[in-house]
């Protein structure tokens, strides 16, 4: 698999630095999507300023995940991770209805800094295998992402137990960062 | 002070950024429409028509066309993903509606969801361009059958017009889209939009 990501994104980034933030609440599914990939050895920080950041470095790609909601003293902290983001994997519990609403807040608002404009938007509606998960029309609006109007995006039904649609969803990426997306 | 006459000057010297919608049903072509125009009017090169997976959610495309900006919203078009078309309406400048004009067993679907565009309040008075597309293909039906089929009563003072065109090729682009450029400068849509982004725009 490895072999596979190291062609698609080689030609996408060339040598240059890129970083993609896969964000979500917590027990949303992102850590099992990047040990799903296999992509690397995922490594685990707790930096000193206090916050839980994994981090997997691809040739030149850092996939850099931590989770949204909760303590908002540590957020200001978050900016140190924005600069050079191409891209915003946004993973959502699509079974968990209760939260979705916070779901969406929390996703609004980190779209909004001004450093991640430029960053397009490929969220993976996970879970799919748990009863009762909602489909992707549902999630798209549940989370309101037709107030994305700068940027492009798509979501993917996936379920990171069973592998299905993440790899779809990188091809997304990969297609739309090349054809300059944005 | 400054920012009175910093929005003066803006006003008067920066390009008219104009928002257009690309819809249709699904296999319509609008991908690689969006694709097509990203090419031929900037030097991006655009995905080639064999990279392109169906939409779920939106494409973006900006262009310069003469002296205005015009940003294309290309939206999915499968039955489930429509409901989210509207959502988009109320800042579009104008419409691009792409037809499978080589598929004769999907018009009537092609029909009646322009008929629902069309029926849209947040759309009133936007400009509409109907591309009869993938004319590359044997058998695809002219622009005049296309607009005959519809048979599209009821569109008040809107402009529209219909052309046959192929996004795989690039044939009849150019002049749609100069069209459309040409009426969105004068339609009275595109005055209303400018109104109003001007009451609540920043610096008012």
């Amino acid at each position: 698999m490895g072999i596979f990501f190291s062609k698609m994104f080689s030609s996408v980034f060339g040598n240059k630095e890129a970083r993609i933030l896969v964000l979500g609440l917590d027990n949303a599914g992102k850590t099992t999507i990047l040990y799903r990939l296999q992509m690397g050895e995922v490594v685990s920080t707790i930096p000193t300023i206090g916050f839980n950041v994994e981090t997997v470095q691809y040739n030149n790609i850092k996939f850099q995940v931590w989770d949204l909601g909760g303590q908002t003293s540590i957020r200001p902290y978050w900016r140190c991770y924005f600069p050079n983001t191409q891209a915003i994997i946004y993973v959502v519990d699509s079974s968990d209805t209760d939260r979705l609403m916070i779901a969406k807040d929390e996703f609004h608002a980190i779209l909004e800094e001004e450093e991640l404009r430029g960053a397009i938007v490929l969220v993976f509606a996970n879970k799919q295998d748990l009863p009762g998960a909602l489909d992707d029309v549902a999630v798209t609006e549940a989370l309101e992402l037709h107030k994305i109007k700068n940027r492009q995006w798509t979501i993917f039904k996936t379920s990171a137990i069973k592998g299905e649609g993440l790899f779809e969803g990188l091809d997304w990426l990969s297609n739309t960062l090349k054809s300059g997306g944005g | 002070m400054f920012s009175l006459f910093y929005g003066l000057w803006k006003y008067i010297f920066s390009k008219t950024e104009f928002h257009v919608l690309i819809l249709g049903i699904d296999k319509a072509g609008k991908t690689t429409l969006l694709e097509k125009l990203k090419s031929v009017h900037s030097n991006l090169e655009g995905l080639p028509p064999d990279r392109i997976v169906p939409t779920v959610g939106l494409n973006i495309g900006r262009i310069e066309v003469a002296n205005s900006k015009l940003v294309f919203w290309d939206l999915g078009g499968q039955p489930g993903l429509r409901s989210i078309w509207e959502k988009y309406y109320e800042e579009a400048h104008a419409v691009i509606y792409v037809i499978d004009a080589a598929c004769p067993s999907r018009f009537e679907d092609a029909k009646s969801a322009l008929e629902k565009v069309l029926r849209h309040d947040d759309l009133q008075g936007a400009p509409l361009l109907i591309l009869a597309n993938k004319q590359d293909l044997p058998d695809a039906a002219s622009a005049e059958e296309i607009a005959r089929y519809l048979d599209l009563k009821k569109l008040d003072e809107r402009v529209y017009i219909f052309e046959a065109v192929s996004a795989y090729d690039g044939m009849g682009i150019k002049e749609s889209i100069e069209w459309l450029v040409g009426v969105m400068e004068r339609s009275k849509r595109t005055e209303m939009l400018r109104a109003r982004a001007g009451v609540t725009g920043p610096g008012a």
